[in-house]
């Protein structure tokens, strides 16, 4: 490698570390431009300019945000409101079952003293009292949070723009001899991040409705909140199911009246979902997206969770499924190429 | 004659690309008689590329995943044979090849080479197979007029295309 290519690469190594915090922007913008790329497809084949078209698709976007804001916005903010009164209460409440727990542990178990956590109020300190711990820090998370939300829909609005362009300048830098396969690989992963993406966001939508028609329907408080949250939380495999169930059966231990039927109520609710999910709306969303084997599945979202975190397990099935699909391609078109090599191959030389 | 998809007054939004390549696919023989709606989602699926003389799109023995259509520039179909290359036939704009990719996985029977600067269409078929997923009208269309070109070049050629002096006409699809 020559010394002015390896400045290059070298320049732009320290660029990309410089720029490591766009990395999450760009992904959720990513994720927003796969979401509404069919959209853009429907314009495209009308013949409509792609910037005419996404900007009035961010136009809409804009405009049902503001409808969706008034209808639902005041309920959410109602119940926010209200649990965020709640809050002391209820953390007391969540301490005082711990306390309990605790203590009779250290009864039965004297040999565990040791092992359990000292002190008391809990979710009181970590939670409640968790404010930042400087002034600073406040502005840094709003700052954050205001980022995303002016980076994500502008890095999306030029990716649904530019995106094609940008194949085109890497399909004619492409060695002729490639083009077919590369275009094949590109196809095939942008297929399937597409159809997972969008999969994954509608199963979310519907598992959210469900769940939260059905804890309103059990006179559970907050079923908007915590319908909101299980369409979110649907988003990590195998987790995010367990945890909307466990903050749902929370709030409805934590309800006066609602006793240990409420709790049964919400599990079998949950129960219903969950099955309705993986049966009937999973294999219209995302079913024909994602053909891993459970195994693989599973042994994805554990490595991606140790990798990422929760990214990490949100992006590991799509990431796997990515990579399934390339290296079967890129095996099937090494193993045609082998096969025309041995027919070439003078037949003095065939073994 | 292919009608504009947008209203007169809604020419400023009209994608010149788009508004070409939809009428340029209407007059190839593998599209013929797709209605404008079908052909203009079908335009979109295509990618363009450049190609410079010499350049090999694709080698015999290759594994076929696209059709071609040749916008620009000149395209050699040309088959091996112990006494060299045979050239079965030479493709200009308008003319499709590799249209075997979307209806098997076999290997490419001939080598397609550029001869003259051009410009190309490339449908990979897994888009297509996409697209008829959802329009079985196009699937009937492109395989109706591949099935009336695969019998046209039958016609032609009583004795196997890949013989050499089978004549230029033998040439049928990639």
């Amino acid at each position: 490698m020559t010394p002015s290519r390896l400045l290059v690469w070298g320049g732009l190594a320290a660029l990309a570390w410089l720029a490591r915090g766009l990395i999450l922007p760009v992904f959720l913008a990513a994720a927003l431009a796969y979401l509404l790329s069919p959209a853009v497809a429907w314009a495209d084949a009308l013949a409509i300019r792609r910037s005419v078209a996404v900007g009035a698709l961010f136009a809409g976007i804009i405009a049902v945000l503001v409808v969706g804001g008034f209808l639902l916005g005041p309920g959410m903010l109602a119940e926010g409101g209200a649990l965020m009164e709640r809050m002391p209460a209820l953390a007391r409440q969540i301490d005082v079952g711990l306390d309990a727990v605790v203590r009779e542990l250290a009864e039965s178990a004297p040999a565990l003293r040791r092992l359990l956590p000292e002190g008391g109020a809990w979710v009181q300190r970590f939670v409640l009292n968790r404010g930042p711990g400087e002034p600073g820090d406040l502005f840094e998370h709003v700052g954050h949070l205001f980022l995303l939300v002016i980076l994500v829909p502008f890095f999306a609005f030029f990716l649904l723009r530019d995106m094609h362009r940008l194949i085109a300048v890497a399909m004619d830098r492409l060695p002729p001899q490639h083009v077919e396969t590369s275009v094949a690989v590109w196809r095939e992963v942008n297929g399937v991040i597409g159809r997972y993406i969008r999969g994954v966001v509608l199963d979310g939508l519907v598992v959210g409705a469900l769940a939260a028609l059905g804890l309103w329907a059990a006179r559970v408080p907050y079923p908007l909140l915590l319908g909101a949250f299980a369409g979110l939380a649907n988003v990590v495999p195998f987790v995010g199911p367990l945890l909307s169930a466990a903050a749902a059966g929370l709030v409805v231990v934590l309800t006066p009246g609602q006793g240990l039927a409420g709790v049964g109520r919400v599990v079998l609710l949950f129960l219903v979902i969950k099955v309705l999910d993986d049966t009937i709306i999973q294999p219209f969303t995302i079913g024909r997206s994602v053909h891993l084997h459970p195994a693989l599945l599973l042994g994805s979202v554990v490595v991606g969770s140790h990798a990422l975190g929760v990214l990490g397990m949100i992006i590991a099935v799509p990431v796997a499924t990515v990579l399934q699909e390339t290296v079967r391609l890129l095996l099937e078109h090494r193993r045609v190429l082998a096969r025309r090599d041995r027919r070439r191959r003078p037949e003095s030389l065939v073994a | 004659m292919f009608e504009q998809p947008l209203p007169r007054w809604l020419g400023w939004a009209a994608d010149p690309e788009q508004m070409r390549r939809a009428p340029f696919l209407a007059g190839s023989p593998l599209f013929t008689g797709l209605p404008r709606r079908l052909l203009a989602r079908l335009a979109t699926r295509f990618f363009e590329k450049m190609y410079r003389p010499g350049e090999i799109v694709f080698e015999e023995g290759d594994p076929g995943r696209a059709l071609f259509v040749v916008v620009e520039g000149g395209v050699e179909i040309t088959r091996a044979t112990p006494q060299g290359p045979y050239i079965l036939n030479t493709l200009g704009p308008g003319d499709a090849f590799g249209e075997l990719a979307l209806i098997d996985d076999f290997p490419r029977s001939a080598t397609a080479r550029i001869v003259t600067p051009g410009r190309l269409l490339i449908l990979y078929k897994s888009d297509f197979d996409a697209l008829i997923e959802g329009n079985a009208r196009i699937a009937v269309v492109v395989m109706r007029n591949l099935s009336r070109l695969l019998a046209i070049y039958a016609r032609r050629s009583p004795v196997r295309a890949n013989e050499p002096g089978a004549g230029r006409e033998a040439a049928g699809p990639l």
